[in-house]
């Protein structure tokens, strides 16, 4: 009786692992699955719409089409590869993308190494495609980083979504329920994406944006108050602008968030005696409205 | 920023570039570098900080002979290469010498 029990709590601890690695996706398409929010278009179409023409909805595709993190995915050595970069596109794991951290955060939590191999395959092969299947979906951002007080809160639930307010009975076969996130509001909520500069917890750091440290540092003491959501979401506009690539509207947006007033006149400047210089004076004043720095991501 | 001066035939008098963006290192040399992979730490930021204004003064010499210039003041922003322009403002003043 007593080896049986051993052998069965040996089986749990071998078989404990396996089960946890079984609900990791293998491939691009089981983590596009498993965090699929196509369900939410039938009722939130309005905010569907906007999302899918949002940066969130191709964090790898970069502007205009773009392949971000194909350096990334570069055979070592060659032009253009990284510290990241392996040998061959088989021996990418998902900590040779460090930039899943923001990019694709369910895939640090809920994708096989094959994942990175896959998509390391498809950037090398321009497969556009496949790579746009990798998206910030809906379950993101309203389960995966809704909660961030983990230790007094617990983890994001399975089957739950977070938004602004409880919803007891929401319609939806696999998020039955919505209860209120404590940071949906704030602009920390963006923060732990729209960083605060070099991300020094990798082996090899990096640094992409600095957004979150600008707005806490600068903005902030120069007393703004405003959160990244009223400016970049009013009305819960879910394209959050600006979208690289949308010109007209992009152009609009720094438009009304920087102050411009050009003054220019010509005068002779007297340098000596008798020695006039003619000169045209050009005074440019700007003055930025926004919570950030411009530019920044 | 391009502050660009006109004489009235067209001709380029003077033309000033002004950027405005962090500037980072990899902290292993002294060359900026572009892209997140490569970036480390910012050495300088020239970039517009929340309601701080930014004043400049551009000056052009006139060449002999030439009393009036269109000066042209464009801001654009540029994202991922310096090909990819969204025009933000553009500006232009007549000034003469002749009162």
């Amino acid at each position: 009786m007593k080896g049986f029990r051993i052998v069965l709590v040996l089986l749990m601890i071998i078989a404990l692992p396996l089960a946890a690695s079984a609900q990791k996706a293998k491939t691009i398409d089981e983590l596009a699955k498993m965090y699929d929010s196509s369900s939410c278009k039938s009722c939130h179409s309005e905010i569907y719409a906007a999302w899918e023409k949002s940066h969130h909805a191709r964090p790898l595709m970069g502007v205009k089409g773009g392949l971000m993190l194909t350096p990334l995915a570069l055979k070592k050595g060659e032009p253009g590869s990284t510290a990241f970069s392996e040998e061959s596109p088989k021996k990418m794991t998902i900590k040779n993308f460090p930039c899943f951290k923001c990019h694709l955060p369910q895939a640090v939590i809920s994708a096989e190494d094959s994942v990175a191999v896959e998509l390391a395959e498809a950037l090398i092969a321009k497969d556009s495609a496949k790579v746009a299947k990798l998206q910030i979906t809906c379950v993101v951002c309203h389960n995966t980083k809704a909660i961030i007080h983990k230790r007094e809160l617990g983890e994001p639930e399975k089957g739950v979504l977070y938004g602004k307010k409880d919803v007891a009975s929401h319609g939806d076969k696999t998020y039955s329920k919505v209860k209120t996130s404590a940071i949906m509001k704030d602009s920390v909520f963006c923060g732990q994406c729209h960083g605060l500069g070099p991300n020094l917890e990798f082996d090899q750091p990096f640094q992409c944006a600095n957004l979150y440290g600008s707005y806490l540092h600068a903005y902030i003491p120069a007393g703004g108050s405003r959160t990244c959501q009223e400016c970049h979401m009013a009305k819960g506009d879910h394209l959050i602008a600006p979208n690289f690539n949308d010109d007209k509207q992009t152009s609009e947006l720094y438009a009304k968030a920087i102050d411009f007033d050009v003054q220019a006149y010509a005068y002779e400047w007297l340098r000596k005696a008798a020695t006039y210089v003619p000169k045209v004076v050009v005074n440019v004043k700007m003055k930025s409205n926004a919570g950030h720095r411009i530019p920044d991501g | 920023m391009v502050v660009t001066a006109k004489a009235s035939d067209g001709k380029e008098i003077g033309k000033v570039e002004k950027h405005y963006h962090p500037q980072a290192t990899n902290c292993r040399d002294t060359k900026m570098k572009y892209g997140a992979q490569w970036k480390i730490a910012n050495l300088r930021d020239t970039s517009f900080q929340p309601y701080k204004a930014k004043d400049e003064t551009i000056e052009f010499e006139l060449p002999q002979g030439v009393k009036a210039a269109d000066v042209t003041v464009d801001l654009f922003y540029e994202a991922a290469n310096p090909d990819n322009k969204y025009p933000i403002h553009s500006v232009t003043k007549k000034v003469s010498l002749d009162k």
